[in-house]
This record gives structure tokens, sequence and C-alpha cells, in this order.
């Protein structure tokens, strides 16, 4: 009675997941802000083109067993994004996904002709795989999350960068 | 208290040392044991498990609306009913379609049931050595899958797909219990049949995503399990089906225990109890499309609880539940044979012996009192599932699901939109009190997306009404279906 009533001890404070957190999300972003800046052929291209019109989408899950909720499938590229803009504000000119753009239309203006939309040149995608297995001892995921820069009018991959990451949990009493 | 247990002269035994006479040593050794389980247990419900109560009440009714509301402070709170309470708050808000509240609910669930240690800190402990109620509620292996699974069925609802796989494939990962638990392969292959509706339902998924080998591989996984469901998990059918009714009905298990003493005995009822279960019917305006005499027998069930959970996976605490009844049944037994000793001697003997029957009988029954079984039950499951995928001409319809077998027992949706492409999800809780008409949409949906109203549905050459569950409009959310169509 005296273990269950301590604020302290919740159902959310001891335990233990193998799914990606707020951790993987810091360092993920953070490594693939360093690997895209300090690409080569993402250098050459903007020295070519200027800025790069760059837009976002949401991360494909494709993991198994893992749900990945709409806010953290954002979250996830959208940091890249923010690190980005903050990091190399002169390389990169991000464009509204083209959706959302038109929901926001919708929304906050009459209906006129085609708007003068930057067209985007790139597109930054995520996509999140992983093996996942679960018995009644432990669960266990290998996650591979891959982000790639893609050409969209060439159809070309610029660039692509890898974050991997093996978690496992074990089961107790009462798991 | 104690004073209860003074004699009128105001002496007691360990204040005087005297010898208590007889009849007030045995009423002392009766009475004590009752304080200490008073004690223990003594509370009875709480606040909280009444105002629960009172929502499982509202949901059987089929008032979802105040169900939901009743149970949305409760599923807040991170105490040892968290993962219950968001299991019910998403039942109920699942069947008012509040299909936000459903996703967060089943979604907290589901975070918890995946995590590991959750009863680590002090709680698994003290749920051994005091009352299981303590330890923080995951439920039984079928109790995961089906928070994996409502979760997947609403996520399907809303066309996101690659997370709907996500929760049926976890839905499967969590039956693994009992596998594992009794040594074979051919125990997980039963316990896997009774729940094909993770296959069906995965089949559907890669269906919708382009997959068709991974979805032919599932389907034909779900028909090796169980020969009778060829209809519903024809991949053709699926492909084809632009409305799929997913139909809850009937009462899933609940803990029982002993009457005598609260031990814990099992999930009752047992199938053979209630008699199998009824084939429903769909009618879409006045004509029987599906069941019984229509020529369709898509709707099978795909799912008994009941009979799921008389596998259930006994745990480590049951056994120290059972040790710590039987031994508390013997102490009190040896309390009792003390008692009667010390009513046939005198002076000093007549002391150890009254003193050695209150230690044994007080002992015993907080042993008793500590092993009361956890009988929280997620009250809102069904026996079983019903998934119904339907070819119907775009626009609207009224459906009504019945059963022929039980009178009175129904549900009508009027005005159910189907659309031209793609593949309307509704979800049907079939209760006694929730026969309806009920109108599409229904309030909790019309609060958040704007009501069908573009022209005249049905009609021919009329655009088909816009479902609140259409994905939003633009090549990325039409994923290209196989088979060279675009959408459907």
């Amino acid at each position: 009675m005296f273990v269950a009533g301590c604020p302290k001890n919740t159902a959310l404070s001891h335990g233990k997941t193998t799914a990606l957190d707020s951790v993987d999300l810091v360092e993920m972003t953070d490594d693939m802000t360093m690997k895209i800046l300090g690409d080569p052929l993402v250098q050459a291209e903007i020295r070519t083109r200027g800025t790069l019109k760059v837009v976002i989408q949401p991360v494909e899950n494709k993991m198994i067993g893992e749900i990945l909720p709409r806010g953290a499938k954002e979250a996830f590229v959208a940091r890249l994004r923010a690190l980005l803009a903050e990091q190399a504000r002169d390389r990169f000119t991000w464009v509204m996904n083209r959706d959302n753009w038109y929901a926001i239309r919708d929304r906050e203006l009459d209906r006129g002709p085609d708007p003068d939309r930057v067209q985007p040149e790139f597109a930054l995608t995520a996509r999140f795989s992983s093996i996942t297995d679960e018995s009644s001892k432990r669960r266990a995921s290998y996650y591979l999350c891959v982000y790639s820069l893609t050409d969209l009018n060439a159809g070309t991959l610029l660039w692509t960068g890898k974050y991997e990451v093996k978690k496992s949990a074990v089961k107790g009493f009462l798991d | 208290m104690l004073e209860l247990f003074l004699d009128s002269s105001g002496d007691d035994l360990i204040q005087t040392g005297q010898p208590m006479k007889p009849i007030r040593c045995i009423l002392f050794a009766c009475l004590l044991p009752t304080a200490y389980c008073l004690l223990l247990t003594g509370c009875g419900p709480t606040k909280d498990e009444r105002k629960a109560h009172y929502a499982i009440e509202d949901y059987r009714l089929a008032d979802y609306g105040h169900a939901t509301e009743v149970l949305r402070p409760l599923a807040n709170k991170t105490d040892e009913n968290y993962v219950l309470n968001n299991a019910r708050l998403g039942s109920s808000a699942l069947a008012g379609y509040d299909l936000d509240t459903a996703e967060s609910a089943f979604l907290n669930a589901y975070e918890v049931i995946n995590s590991t240690g959750t009863n680590s800190g002090g709680r698994g402990a003290a749920a051994a050595i005091f009352s299981e109620k303590m330890k923080v509620w995951k439920g039984e292996p079928f109790e995961k899958a089906m928070v994996n699974f409502y979760l997947g069925v609403i996520y399907y609802m809303q066309h996101d797909y690659e997370n709907a796989r996500a929760a049926f494939e976890n839905s499967l990962f969590k039956l693994r219990d009992y596998g594992e638990s009794k040594n074979k392969d051919d125990q997980y292959r039963k316990v896997e049949s009774d729940f094909v509706i993770g296959y069906i339902m995965l089949a559907k998924c890669f269906q919708r995503m382009g997959d068709e080998q991974n979805a032919l591989k599932n389907f034909n996984r779900a028909v090796e399990l169980r020969r009778n469901i060829g209809s519903l998990a024809d991949p053709r059918r699926n492909f084809e089906s632009n409305v799929l009714l997913v139909v809850d009905f009937g009462q899933g298990p609940r803990r029982v225990t002993n009457p005598y003493d609260g031990a814990f005995v099992g999930f009752g009822p047992k199938p053979f109890e209630v008699g199998s279960i009824p084939i429903p019917r769909v009618i879409i305006g006045n004509q029987v499309a599906v069941g019984p005499r229509s020529g369709d027998m898509a709707a099978m069930p795909t799912i008994d609880l009941l009979s799921l959970a008389q596998e259930k996976r006994w745990q480590d605490i049951d056994t120290i539940r059972a040790v710590k009844d039987v031994v508390g049944t013997g102490l009190i037994a040896a309390g009792g044979y003390e008692a009667y000793r010390a009513s046939n001697s005198t002076g000093s003997e007549q002391r150890r012996d009254a003193t050695a029957a209150i230690a044994l009988i007080g002992a015993g029954a907080l042993l008793k009192a500590s092993s009361q079984a956890d009988t929280r039950t997620w009250e809102m499951l069904p026996r079983t599932v019903f998934l119904i995928p339907l070819r119907l001409p775009p626009g609207r319809h009224d459906i009504t699901v019945d059963f022929p077998e039980i009178s009175g027992l129904h549900q009508t949706w009027r005005g159910l939109v189907v659309p031209d492409r793609g593949e309307a999800t509704y979800y049907v809780r079939i209760q006694r009190h929730s026969a309806g008409p009920y109108d599409w949409p229904p309030a909790a949906m019309s609060q958040k997306a704007p009501a069908p109203t573009q022209g005249t549905p049905g009609a021919p050459g009329a655009p088909a009404p816009r479902n609140p569950f259409d994905p939003p409009s633009g090549p990325s959310s039409a994923a290209p279906l196989p088979g060279g169509t675009a959408g459907r």
C-alpha cells in the first residue's frame, strides 16, 4: 500500500519499451543534419542551383509491430528540417507539403486562380523499418531509419543517410 | 477499536497477564482476524472504481458519450488501473465514434502493455505480498491482443494502413505468450485459430497498401487456421469491397472467483454455458445481403473470446496467491484447534494456547485476506467480432445488422456513406439497448468532420457523398491499388 501509494510509482514510471523515443529522435536528427550538411554531392548541388527548394514528407512506417502516430511521424522529419533551417539557412528553401498547402488555402482563402506556389525541386523523406520479435521472455527490435533527399524532377537520389539502433526489453515478473 | 476486546473491568491479556475466560478467548481469537481483514481489505470499491462501474453501465445502455466523459478523467490517472481505464475509455469512444479519443486511449494502453518492468519499483512485490490489485493491470494475452486489434481498427477506419498493419502484427505477438507457456506449436496454433481477425485485418492492410503477396499470405493463413471463413478471407472480395462492417457481439469473459473465499477460479462463462455464437444478417434497405439464406456466408464469427480466455496463462502471482490461500486456511484451522484446546485447559497452559490460537488465526486471516483474487476485467470486450466486407453501389444506404436467432437484437444505421473508391469502415456494437436507428454521421463525428452534403446521394451520375473517413484528397493519399486500378 505504501509502495503503490507513492506518487512517483505510477504506471508510467518504470516501464521500458523497445520503441523509438525522444532520445533516438534527437540523436537521429542531429546525426542526419551533420551528414546532409557534410555531403559533397549536396554541397555541389547547392553551388550549382543556389538554395535547394525542398518539401518534406512524414515518415513512412514500415516497422513491424511498431506504431508511429501522426505526431511522431512528423516530428522525426520536422526536427531535421528545423536543424537544417537553423544551421544552413541560406542553403535550403522549405516548401510546404502540397496537401497541407491546399488544405490551409481552403480554410483561409477564397478559392481563386492557381496560386503561385513555389515548386519544390527536392523531397526530404524518411522511411523507418524494423525487425521486431516478441516472445514471453523478451521483445527485441532492430531499427533502420533511412532519410533521403530526392530530386523530384530527375527522380534521382541526391543524398541518403541512415540511423540504426537495436533495442531489447526483457520481460520480468508480472510482464 | 481494541477496546472492543477488553473485558468489562478494563483488563486485557497483555496488560494484566491474567488468563482470559475461555469464551472471551475464543471471541478474541475470532474478532481479531476480522479486524485485520477490515483493515487490509475493508475499503470496498473506491470512488474511482464506482465511477468506472457507472461508466460500464452507461456503455451497456449504449450511452457511449456519457461513458466516455466519465472514463476520461479516470484514464488520465497513472495509477494501477491506467491501462484498464484507457481500454475502457477506448471501447466507449470507439462505439460512440469519437475516434480521436479512442485512438489516444488505446495508444496509452498499448504503450504500457508493450513496456516491460512496469510493476518494478516495489509494485510487483507489494502485489505478491499484500494484494494483487496493487499491480498495474496489463491484462491477459487475449486482452492485450484486443487492445492492439482495436487500435488497428481505428487506424484502418482512418485509412492509416501503415499503423493499422503494425497494430495487427502486434496483436498476433501478444498471443505468443499462450503458445510458449505450454509446450507446443499445436497449442499456439489453436490460440491463433481463435484470433484469425488479426490475420484477416493484417491481410486487408497489406492489400490496401498494394502488397498483394503479403495480403495473400495472410488471407491464406487465416483460411488454413479456420476453414469456414473462406468467403470472408477471399482476396478478391476484399479487394472489391467498399464497405467493411466490424460488428462486436456479446459479452466477453469475466474473471470468476470462488464465492466462499474469493479465490480465483478462472474466466467465465465457458462457451458451452452460453451456447454457440449466432450468425448475423446484414440488411441493405429491405434486402438481406449477407447471412443465413442470402447465399453469402461471409459473416462468420472470427473469434471466441470466451474460448480464448480459457487458455489463461497462469502467472507466477497466481501460484503465490494460491499458496497463500492454502497456507492461510491451514493456519486458521490450526488456530481453531488451539482455541479449542485453550477452552479445555486452565492456568498458564490456557494462556499459551490462547496466544497461539490468536497468532495462528490472525496470521492465517492476513494471508487469506492478501490472497484475494484480482478480478479487474475489461468489461466492454465482446464475445466475438464479425468482419463483413461488402461491395455496394456508392451513395447512402440504410444498413441493419440483426440476429434472426435472437429476437429483438439488431442495430440500424441510416444514411451510411458508401464511397465509390476506397473502403469505408463502420464499427457496430450490438447490445440489447443499441437497436437505433442511428443517423450517419454520429454526433461525436459530425462535431469534428463536415457532414456529407454534396449532390443527391445515390442518384445516378451524382458525385458520391464525402465520407468523413475519406483520406485527404491528393495523389499522395490515393495510393494505387493492385490490378491496374488507380484507387477504388
